[in-house]
């Protein structure tokens, strides 16, 4: 370690984006099956492939939904960006799991992989013949995890789930938006995706356990009890107060000052608890009798203080810009940040340097840039390798490639409808329409 | 409504019968802990993404010592409306789950020789100080790397260590706030800017009602801190996780940088309607909000029929006019002339009989939306043990949410405490960990180090 050498030049040096790709991936090794559809389970399944699982997910014969829920309807060279995002650096198959036939094969690739991840309705794998239950006694090294709206057993485990009525049920909605408003979703599929992302956690705590003893497991995972899980204090408030958390806009109850503020030219969301950062920002504001007036942090969160309070920093941001906030925030120790939007992270030089936004040439789409999976591992980075795929374009890659299987065998399954690709009829189970028949094809 | 429809086991009783016996509630504390091999530190301060992060790291079984400065950590004071339960705030008593409780002053030489001394046996340290802070007073990863070759080092903060961004705002501390307003899906989520209804002065970015970006935040240090671990017990070396929380949230706004990248456009705000899935929605109740589905072709078929319009299949006939903006409302408004003539079981109960009628169409979804007090009724949320109720030594009756790593067959998640008091824990993590007699600690005490 060279001790001249500052904590920023050292950062530059081990998170070299120029290295990414030389290192190794964490989750090398480790082989995924995905019997997943729409979007918690596929997505619980890619953060585990941008680490470097083999993902091989199964695929139906419609194709899964994602490959019609598109923005606008809108669909690049025949693929779906709803699917696109949740599906990255996997292999697919086109095999129903409930066909016979299928299972004998899925059963052979359970044999030779780590994890079983499903989203379907509960019960579903226990009809197949593909349950824990089964897949434990020809590999007891296997993981399986479940993820339903309610989990596999209990008095609502019969309800279907979706990702806006986990928000609901979970009680996301009734504390998100404006005190004079209704309930609002969130933009984005977000109780799918912090779901996945736990669904993902605990699959790794269960490899880093199964790496000590060797003992597999089944882990029932909930997505509403996910939702409650991340409500922060909401539930000890309500049980200690019999009060329901009310919805607060922008503004946060427990942290004053915490809000969103609209500026001459934007945007600007300012935070300051501690006392020297809310000294700052009543500094930047030239309003110090703010600060003696409201020097304790608790009594700032009273309500009419919290209001009174929020009002003068509301007055004041009115006539500034959002830069000129910002560079207050950077000077006084304050919080302050404009609200970013796509294209502010897409052409973000920070995000690139971080190797956040990555850009790879898929052989299939040509050039695409994507949000990888953060945090940024100094030693085994995550990275995307390629987009989504048609369906079935990875039949033979895992049955000549993992399995073994002989053309002839691989042909035979087809004939008999065990496996099967895209649909010409239906575009978006398609290769681009430019195709030229290779590109992006793995052979064994 | 009647329980039967709704309620009891799964469709496959025997397959819901073998789960539970796999993960009942009752067998958790007989079995054994995935992460019961691990030290962790966790320094946070005023962060609950920290504090999340090593939550989820104790529930998991690890021992993990929070290292609060003398006067406690500023989070024990971030509490709705100022509320405290015995001086801490609700927040903090939430995330203080199975964790020591020990104070240090790392602002002196002696807190820092302690901290290090700790950090040689540690697995796992997590900081949310401002960036460098802890490499400039030589607890960083290069230095505690060298004594300890396999520390996993996490260190969270609003843009990361390094970027540009991470050098222009170091001097800024992380909130949930910024954390949501750099994360993308706060540039996405708020009332419709499409729909006239919605008055002016409501069209501007909202973030979620929770501490969604600490919360992505600390699940997502954790993700690359397990990974870590993993590699380590394969290769031998720790390594740095840099975690900056609007890039776990950044990850999760759906297709925001793909379409953009493709198409150069941005999402708007949709408010509740959602312009890649619709009917996708809530709806007004005669009791209140539900959610609603029915977007792709099969599935449109069968809300219409619940609904009693089949008018509407040919007038939204495929998603393309579903899709458009436009028509979203005046299809929420044609819902809704329905649902508000019901309640919300009613709702339900009439989309559970379609689903078992064997001319269905497609599958339709309906959940009520609930308040905090409707969920804390939930009898599912009893059976599951969703919430932990405890009479705690210190802070009396309370209630949290329980681990949702619960349900592991083999090393269920579990909360063994729920908090404990600013150093509560010193006399005994001193000791066991750097073997300080009762006198040391005493000069410590006396020296204001801890």
């Amino acid at each position: 370690m060279d001790d001249q050498e500052s904590y920023r030049d050292y950062l530059k040096r081990i998170y070299d984006p120029g290295r990414l790709f030389d290192k190794p991936e964490p989750l090398e090794g480790i082989r995924v099956l995905e019997v997943g559809y729409v979007h918690l389970g596929p997505a619980a399944c890619e953060f585990l492939a941008q680490f470097g699982a083999e993902v091989i997910k199964f695929e139906g014969r419609k194709g899964d939904l994602m490959r019609f829920v598109t923005p606008y309807a809108f669909y690049y060279k025949n693929m779906s960006p709803g699917l696109e995002i949740e599906n990255r650096n996997k292999y697919w198959v086109g095999m129903h799991l409930g066909e016979p036939g299928a299972r004998a094969i899925f059963l052979d690739l359970v044999k030779k992989s780590d994890v079983v991840v499903d989203n379907l309705t509960p019960g579903r794998t226990a009809e197949w013949g593909i349950s824990y239950r089964e897949l434990r006694e020809i590999n007891p090294r296997i993981i399986q995890l479940h993820v339903s709206g309610y989990g596999s057993w209990g008095p609502w485990a019969k309800r279907n789930s979706y990702d806006a009525a986990a928000q609901s049920m979970g009680g996301l909605s009734a504390i998100t938006g404006f005190e004079e408003r209704g309930p609002i979703k969130s933009g984005s599929w977000i109780a799918d995706w912090i779901t996945a992302l736990m669904c993902a956690i605990a699959v790794t705590a269960a490899l880093n356990y199964r790496e000590r003893t060797g003992e597999g497991q089944f882990i029932d995972y909930l997505q509403v009890e996910n939702v409650i899980r991340w409500l922060d204090w909401t539930w000890l408030y309500t049980w200690k107060t019999g009060e329901n958390r009310v919805r607060s806009g922008n503004r946060d109850l427990a942290v004053c000052p915490s809000d969103l503020f609209r500026c001459a030219d934007g945007w600007v969301a300012i935070a300051a608890f501690s006392k020297p950062e809310f000294r700052g920002l009543c500094k930047a504001m030239e309003r110090l009798p703010l600060y003696d007036r409201f020097a304790s942090p608790r009594d700032r969160l009273k309500d009419e203080n919290a209001r009174e309070l929020l009002g003068a920093i509301s007055a004041w941001a009115a006539s500034r810009t959002v830069d000129e906030v910002e560079d207050l925030g950077r000077f006084h120790g304050f919080a302050a940040s404009r609200v970013l939007e796509a294209g502010d992270v897409y052409h973000g030089e920070h995000f690139r340097e971080r190797s956040t936004v990555q850009e790879h040439i898929d052989p299939l789409y040509g050039p695409m840039v994507q949000h990888c999976c953060p945090p940024a591992l100094s030693g085994t980075p995550g990275r995307i390798k390629w987009s989504s795929r048609p369906l079935g374009f990875d039949n033979r890659h895992v049955l000549s490639g993992i399995l073994g299987m002989s053309e002839e065998a691989v042909k035979n399954l087809e004939h008999e409808g065990v496996i099967f690709q895209w649909n010409p009829d239906i575009p978006s189970h398609c290769p681009p329409p430019d195709w030229d028949g290779e590109s992006g094809l793995r052979f064994p | 409504m009647t329980e039967k429809k709704t309620s009891g086991m799964t469709e496959n009783a025997d397959y819901s019968e073998w789960a539970f016996r796999e993960t009942n509630p009752a067998d958790v504390f007989e079995k054994p802990e995935a992460l019961d091999d691990l030290l962790v530190l966790d320094a946070g301060r005023g962060s609950f993404a920290g504090l999340y992060a090593s939550s989820l790291l104790a529930e998991l079984g690890a021992e993990v010592i929070r290292v609060e400065p003398p006067e406690g950590d500023p989070a024990r004071r971030m509490s709705p409306y100022g509320m405290m339960i015995r001086g801490t705030g609700l927040g903090y008593i939430v995330e203080g789950r199975n964790k020591f409780h020990i104070t240090l002053d790392l602002d002196r030489d002696e807190g820092r020789r302690l901290f290090a001394g700790l950090a040689r046996k540690a697995d796992v340290v997590i900081e949310t100080f401002k960036p460098g802070h802890m490499d400039s007073i030589g607890l960083g990863y290069r230095q505690l790397s060298a004594v300890n070759p396999g520390i996993v080092c996490c260190s969270i903060h609003t843009c990361g260590q390094f970027g540009r961004e991470a050098e222009r705002n170091r001097n800024q501390p992380d909130y949930d706030i910024v954390d949501q307003a750099r994360g993308l899906v706060m540039s996405v989520t708020g009332e419709s800017e499409l729909d006239a209804d919605v008055p002016e002065t409501f069209k501007r970015p909202l973030k979620q009602g929770n501490w969604m970006g600490w919360y992505a935040g600390g699940a997502w240090a954790v993700f690359g801190i397990l990974l870590a671990l993993l590699h380590r017990r394969r290769a031998g070396v720790g390594q740095l996780v840099d975690c900056s929380p609007p890039e776990g949230l950044g990850a999760m706004a759906n297709y925001a940088i793909p379409f953009y990248h493709l198409t150069g456009r941005l999402m708007p705000r949709a408010g509740n309607y959602d312009y890649a899935v619709f009917p996708y929605t809530y709806v007004k109740c005669k009791d209140g909000y539900a959610f609603i589905s029915g977007s792709a072709d099969p599935n449109w078929t069968a809300l219409c029929e619940i609904i009693e319009r089949p008018d509407l299949i040919s007038r939204f006939p495929s998603i393309r006019e579903r899709l458009d903006p436009p028509n979203q409302p005046v299809i929420r408004r044609e819902i809704e002339a329905f649902t508000t003539r019901h309640t919300t079981d009613e709702l339900l109960e009439m989309v559970t009989a379609y689903r078992n009628r064997p001319d269905r169409k497609g599958v339709v979804v309906t959940g009520r939306l609930e308040t905090p007090r409707d969920v804390l009724r939930g009898e599912h949320w009893a059976a599951r043990n969703t919430f932990v109720k405890t009479d705690d030594p210190h802070y009396g009756e309370v209630l949290v949410q329980n681990s949702t790593f619960k349900s592991m067959s083999r090393t269920p998640g579990r909360i063994k405490w729920v908090c404990r008091p600013v150093g509560a824990d010193n006399a005994f993590i001193y000791e066991r960990h750097l073997g300080l007699s009762e006198k040391e600690l005493e000069g410590l005490r006396a020296g204001g180090v801890i």
